[in-house]
């Protein structure tokens, strides 16, 4: 690892680190009193984002309502959306939770990770502007029935964050599982080691060994952890939601790179934000349409930068956990599929809850 | 390395930890004036609200409604949208809580009467007006009415003007009013204060505008 590649790493950490620190106080504060009274400060980080949020928020009615008479208002009503944006994903919510989880269990690059972000936020964007282009203008529904088709929008997209999750789940935890148990044998005399190659477990290392010439000699069997890695990388590349070993950039133009992310686009995408749907029909109300069209956008591109940069700390976060793990061999890779795992229930877990309506990310409707 | 990997853990463990509650943030404004209606013997009967909500909702509350006049709602074409919002209203429990003698009191309330929309066509805003009636009627000396979203999806403040007042209410009796809304930019401030209420109230609680009540 070079000098700047390590000071990169460390700082995208600390970053990490300062935004979860953030997040932390709040669980605290809102968890326990106790955690709340020593730590006074604690809520000030998010409370400062709700604040400028509301504040830019607030300032989208007014600004469509000048831009009709002033067209200069336009430039304003475009900033405020873009920072809007920014606050509003900056703000804890699902979105880049399960993104960021994504990709740290399905091993994204960052390139895939910005561009994950980007294709959902505007995705989410899309599906506001259709929605009330066909529901408002075309049929002239209600605002109710505007909701109805939110809550049932809102359906489809959990349930598919709760497939996604459960997908990296089977997945990952199988390549767990495997880390585990060839860990268990490593130690083991050569000639057990052989027997394990026929192990259904270790099926795939057996057939993947073939490609390096005789690599079944004693003297190998101790590299046996460092190859397995490399190994489960392989054997994931099979199957949809798995990866193929490496992270190259070239990938992403290839038909299977796009394929496997849909899945969490669509599934983090689906779900328009209730604030964009409300601008768009208040645009709507005042005759231009068009500029609460452009309005969502831009927030959509100033959502995707936060949660861009957000999802960038978990892939750098996770480029540190691997070169981690390739010094302890072994262990360290197990560590890694465990890590991997986790994120995996994460991405479900967050599903499930939103499904059950256990957390609510947006509440849609008359209230 | 492995400290800062354990920490990275720990990190995102408390991402998720920390969502629950805290994600929401309002998309609806509600500036609102409460009378508290009392009997002639002195017990407190109901709560009356007109929560007036901002042009942006209103105009998504009202798109698609028929109306005769362009630009104007008459009370009766917004009926059946007063019913669809006192109705979802319930779920949340109209948003309003009671305190008699410093305890919580649930199911104080009983569903709402008396309601109904009013469109006011120069601020282009709706104003929703209800009546909760007590269940049973109470003389208390201390009773605290508050109003506020636990999730925090609407955000509730007290108007400028008239915010409470207290109907046939004994002369003895005086209200005071908790107003956390002074302004935007003390939102900080006022989640800050969250130990001073109940841990699991929600966030939202933080922002309660408390009617306080105190008959000797």
């Amino acid at each position: 690892m070079t000098r700047d590649a390590k000071a990169r790493l460390v700082l995208s950490v600390l970053l990490v680190a300062l935004i979860t620190a953030g997040f932390c106080q709040e669980a605290a504060a809102q968890s326990s009193p106790l955690a709340a009274m020593r730590q006074p400060a604690a809520t000030g980080f998010v409370g400062w984002l709700l604040s400028k949020q509301a504040l830019f928020y607030r300032e989208l009615s007014g600004l469509i309502r000048a831009a009709k008479s002033d067209g200069t208002a336009l430039w304003g009503l475009m900033g405020i959306s873009f920072a809007y944006g920014i606050f509003h994903a900056a703000g804890p919510g699902h979105g880049k939770a399960v993104i960021s989880s994504y990709l740290v269990a399905n091993e994204e690059t960052w390139r895939r990770g910005v561009i994950l972000s980007f294709a959902s936020a505007l995705l989410q964007a899309l599906t506001a502007v259709v929605l009330v282009a066909v529901a408002a203008i075309l049929i002239g529904a209600t605002a109710k029935a505007m909701g109805d088709t939110v809550r049932m929008i809102e359906t489809v997209s959990y349930s598919l964050i709760v497939l996604v999750g459960a997908r990296l789940l089977w997945v990952k935890g199988r390549a767990f599982l495997r880390t585990l148990h060839a860990l268990k044998s490593e130690p083991a005399p050569a000639a057990e080691h052989a027997h394990d190659h026929h192990t259904p477990c270790t099926h795939h290392e057996h057939s993947h060994d073939h490609h390096v010439p005789h690599s079944h000699d004693d003297a190998r069997a101790h590299r046996h952890g460092a190859d397995h890695s490399h190994d489960h990388d392989d054997d994931e590349s099979v199957l949809p939601w798995g990866h193929a070993h490496g992270p190259e950039p070239e990938e992403l133009a290839g038909p299977g790179g796009w394929r496997r992310g849909l899945s969490a686009i669509v599934a983090v995408g689906l779900r328009p934000c209730s604030g964009a749907i409300i601008v768009l029909v208040f645009a709507l109300a005042q005759g231009l349409f068009w500029a609460g069209v452009a309005s969502t956008f831009v927030m959509g591109i100033g959502t995707a930068i936060t949660v861009a940069a957000i999802a960038s700390l978990a892939v750098g976060a996770r480029a540190v956990a691997k070169r981690f793990a390739a010094t302890r061999a072994s262990y360290g890779t197990l560590m890694l599929r465990g890590v991997e795992v986790g994120a995996a229930v994460l991405v479900m877990l967050f599903g499930v809850l939103l499904l059950t309506g256990t957390i609510a990310s947006e509440r849609m409707g008359m209230f | 390395m492995f400290r800062r990997i354990v920490f990275l853990i720990a990190g995102l463990a408390c991402l998720v930890a920390s969502t629950p509650r805290a994600q929401a943030h309002p998309h609806v404004w509600v500036t609102m004036t409460s009378e508290l209606l009392y009997a002639p013997d002195g017990s407190v009967t109901g709560v009356r609200h007109a929560w007036t909500f901002d042009d942006m909702f209103s105009a998504f509350a009202t798109q698609g409604l028929e109306q005769k006049t362009k630009g104007q709602f008459a009370r009766e074409e917004l009926a059946p949208l007063a019913k669809v919002n006192v109705e979802s209203l319930q779920e949340y429990a109209y948003f309003t809580y009671v305190k008699v003698n410093g305890k919580r009191q649930k199911d104080a309330l009983s569903d709402p009467v008396d309601y109904y929309l009013e469109y006011d066509p120069k601020e282009a805003v709706l104003t929703l007006h209800f009546t909760l009636p007590f269940k049973t009627p109470l003389k208390a000396k201390a009773l605290d009415v508050e109003v506020y979203d636990p999730d925090f999806f609407i955000d509730f403040a007290f108007a400028e003007k008239d915010q409470v007042r207290l109907i046939n209410a004994p002369a003895q009796c005086s209200v005071s009013v908790a107003k956390p809304h002074d302004d935007f930019f003390s939102a900080a401030v006022r989640l800050d204060k969250s130990m001073a209420w109940e841990a699991n109230a929600g966030m939202g609680a933080n922002f309660a505008n408390r009617v306080s009540v105190t008959c000797p």
